[in-house]
């Protein structure tokens, strides 16, 4: 009897301690205790890392800084290193800002940034490719780096936040893993606690080089649910959410406290068409596909006003973005070109080219919920002039473009300039072998035009090289770019001097405030 | 009771070698590998002679059986491994991460508990009546609604309109509420609806109608005699829930940015990140084990009956 009621009084005080903390206000919040300025960045992919050779969160954060930075043009310019020159074809030399220290203190000088460059590159497999440094060397605040072939892209691939400079004798004395959570940079904000795909918590560090942040404290949390984070946003928990679902815009539009920067990235959705198919060889069938990509409805229905409809790899919106007319939607016209390639309408409607109908496999994938839509719509197009197009959606898009051949289209989204330069995406998407060609493609006369991309220094030949490359790949329609989506953020107005950037790396600056 | 618990802990070694041996095949015969995660982090891509030198680096490319032996002798030196795409220790990720789950398979069982025996209690009592009919809709609606909108709409209600509760994230007791209701609801409606049929099955018995003619009170009956016997049944379902329960739900640790295994699981599948899958697999399967034979055990203290049947048989 005694035990029974003991127990039930266990079970009773559980359930009330549950009651009772949970509707507390969620314990003390030393920032209001101190009347501290604080700022809530909720940004929208988990981060379970803050090693800046392996994510961009310590950089977005404003824990960390590269040499060059990319301007408000898109245009590489100077951050950390004051100036640069090219000594030879394979001789760069840099000069370093003097007054910078790191959090911990030290200064910043050039040992120190070939210590974290040699680092960056033992960190991360990807970047030996872009960077190609064959040595360094370091005097005073000059730094030297030779390269293994000539690399007019230097500096342009030192805007790559996986080069993002730290203080490696910090690392030393921490050792790596605790140094990942708590990575010491340069930045306007120095890094205070951070749990993995949760929150990072930062604090303003007060030797900083430039003008110090203009608030105490900043909480960048990660969340990738878009409605959690807009009813953040909604109830003043968060101050910037980023990558709000176009559709729920219009609630934040009503509300008086917030704002909705809508802006042009640097990415494109595209389809990728597989030259290793032999229909797809044809480019009467490759325009004919074209036509068929309604980017009006796809920037109206589908994105509701928050993209711009695409006519190549690049958004005009950066120096050598293609300023020509959009392909529009044309099935009529379609028909005719697949008409002249053989293709007829048999008994059933259905376009058949010698007795085999015409069916296309569309490949896409989940993590971009648009592209799925976007190959509904361009499946309900196709079918309405008698072309057959089976959707297949997979989980991982690159494997399996990679270990298949049996596949037609393929819906794909890039960061095609993530540096403000042509060169990544053209040598990736257009070069053998490259990172962003599982279709094989081959683009006639386009070689001598990437290869001199690849030995050009002065940045406005490489955008005149960059655009007149891009005019000769539209000719081949060896893709069809849909759209360049924007970037939604919704802002509570009580942030100042802030607005999203195109590039997507520098979101908390020394330059924003709070009220 | 030792010798259930030896024969136990030996099925566990058993059912953990099958686990282990079944999720690497398994993972290795899916498509794609780490490579592509580890090169093409934050888009930007690798070339495919990158891809085949980095799989060569990582021992991918040698046949399963050399990769599963190697990593089952680590395994045997009490050695996880590290990520293959940050390179952390996976016992320190795990560690990180365990106590996330095991509050948070904390807070759902509560609400679990607080809402099944009252509800199962009062439906019992009241059989057919307003109360056991309420029941009976919240069951339906914890089995059919889906935990990512209770989830949104909890968020909705108690975060965005009243303002009572922070939306997402992990510290303070009041980030435990709601994902604890959302997880701990949908199984807390089902227990109570199994913890009703299950009384009311008892309350039949004779020596229910013995205490009854005893002149023993209604409630002390429910309590004291037909509650112990009821909740078998349902303790031995709740051996299969621990799972979901203790692995955490993704869908839930996703919506309130909860930092626990499911999370971590999940992730590691889709970058194909075979080391922290195959210790997730080795970790929640042991749990789940351990939870089952705890459970086992508890069938003696609610049951004397089965106590003298397992002495009887060791």
């Amino acid at each position: 009897m005694n035990s029974s009621k003991h127990k039930a009084k266990i079970l009773l005080f559980l359930g009330l301690i549950l009651l009772i903390t949970g509707c507390s206000t969620g314990g003390s919040d030393d920032s209001t205790i101190k009347n501290l300025k604080k700022l809530t960045m909720m940004y929208h992919l988990s981060v379970n890392t803050l090693d800046p050779h392996n994510s961009w969160a310590p950089l977005r954060a404003g824990a960390v800084e590269t040499l060059v930075k990319l301007d408000n043009e898109m245009k590489p310019s100077p951050w950390l290193a004051k100036e640069w020159k090219l000594k030879d074809p394979q001789t760069w030399v840099f000069v370093l800002r003097d007054n910078v220290t790191f959090h911990d203190g030290l200064k910043m000088d050039a040992a120190a940034v070939k210590a974290s460059l040699e680092r960056s590159l033992k960190a991360n497999h990807s970047l030996s490719r872009g960077l190609k440094i064959a040595s360094m060397e370091a005097k005073g605040q000059e730094l030297t780096i030779v390269t293994s072939e000539p690399n007019p892209a230097l500096p342009s691939e030192l805007i790559n936040p996986y080069t993002s400079i730290i203080s490696t004798a910090a690392e030393a004395k921490v050792g790596t893993l605790s140094f990942n959570d708590m990575p010491i940079g340069t930045g306007p904000f120095q890094i205070a606690s951070f749990a993995p795909n949760r929150e990072a918590k930062l604090v303003r560090y007060e030797g900083y080089w430039d003008t110090p942040a203009m608030f105490d404290e900043v909480s960048f949390q990660f969340n990738e649910d878009a409605n959690v984070r807009m009813m953040a946003l909604q109830s003043n928990e968060a101050d910037i959410a980023y990558q709000l679902p176009a559709e729920s815009i219009a609630a934040l539009e009503h509300d008086d406290n917030l704002s909705v920067k809508s802006v042009t990235g640097l990415r494109v959705h595209y389809l990728i068409y597989n030259a290793k198919r032999p229909h797809m060889q044809d480019i009467r069938v490759r325009k004919a596909l074209d036509l068929l990509v309604d980017r009006k409805t796809v920037v109206e229905g589908i994105m509701f006003g928050h993209a711009q409809p695409a006519n190549g790899p690049f958004p005009k919106t950066l120096p050598f973005g293609n300023d020509g007319e959009v392909t529009a939607f044309n099935s009529a016209k379609a028909l005719e070109l697949l008409h002249e390639a053989g293709y007829q309408p048999n008994v059933e409607g259905k376009l058949e080219k010698n007795g085999v109908p015409m069916s296309i496999q569309l490949i896409t994938y989940k993590t971009r919920p648009e592209l799925t839509l976007i190959a509904q719509l361009f499946q309900s197009e196709a079918a309405k002039i008698g072309i057959q197009v089976e959707i297949k959606i997979v989980e991982n898009v690159d494997a399996h473009l990679q270990e298949n051949d049996q596949w037609d289209i393929a819906t794909y989204s890039s960061l095609s300039a993530p540096r403000g330069d042509g060169g990544y995406f053209l040598n990736a998407a257009y070069q053998q072998g490259g990172a962003l060609n599982p279709g094989n493609i081959e683009v006639n006369k386009l070689m001598p035009f990437l290869n001199q991309l690849n030995a050009t220094e002065d940045p406005n030949t490489r955008m005149k090289l960059s655009k007149e490359a891009v005019s000769l790949i539209q000719k081949e329609v060896p893709h069809s770019y849909v759209i360049y989506p924007n970037i939604l953020v919704g802002v509570n107005k009580r942030v100042h001097n802030w607005a999203p950037g195109a590039e997507e790396y520098y979101i908390i600056t020394n330059k924003m405030d709070v009220k | 009771m030792l010798t259930i618990i030896k024969e136990r802990l030996l099925q566990l070694v058993i059912v953990l070698f099958f686990l282990s041996l079944f999720t690497f095949t398994l993972m290795k015969l899916a498509p794609g590998d780490p490579v592509f995660s580890i090169l093409r982090a934050d888009e930007v891509a690798a070339t495919t002679a990158d891809e085949e030198a980095l799989r060569k680096e990582l021992g991918l490319d040698q046949p399963i059986y050399i990769q599963y032996t190697k990593w089952m002798y680590s395994i045997m030196q009490f050695d996880f491994g590290s990520s293959l795409i940050n390179g952390k220790p996976v016992w320190k990720d795990i560690l990180e991460r365990l106590p996330a789950t095991l509050e948070l398979a904390a807070g759902s069982l509560i609400v679990l508990l607080v809402i099944s025996i009252p509800l199962g209690l009062l439906a019992a009592k009241y059989e057919g009546k307003w109360i056991d009919h309420i029941s009976s809709i919240l069951a339906l609606l914890g089995a059919s609604i889906p935990a990512f909108w209770l989830g949104l709409m909890l968020i909705y209600g108690f975060s965005y309109r009243l303002g009572w509760l922070p939306t997402m994230g992990m510290g303070s007791a009041a980030h435990l509420v709601l994902p604890s209701i959302t997880l701990g609801f949908g199984l807390a409606a089902i227990y109570a609806r199994m913890l009703r049929a299950g009384l009311l099955e008892v309350l039949v018995q004779d020596y229910i109608r013995a205490a009854r003619a005893r002149g023993v009170g209604e409630w002390r009956i429910m309590y004291k005699h037909a509650l112990r016997a009821a909740l078998i049944p349902v303790m031995t379902v709740f051996g299969t829930s621990a799972g979901s329960i203790l692995a955490g739900s993704v869908i839930i640790e996703t919506l309130f940015s909860w930092p626990g295994l499911g999370d971590m699981a999940i992730e590691a599948i889709f970058k194909r990140d075979y080391p922290v899958i195959q210790a997730y697999v080795m970790i929640s399967g042991s749990m789940i084990v351990m939870v089952n034979l705890l459970i086992d055990l508890s069938y003696t203290w609610i049951d004397p009956r089965v106590r003298y049947v397992k002495e009887r048989i060791t």
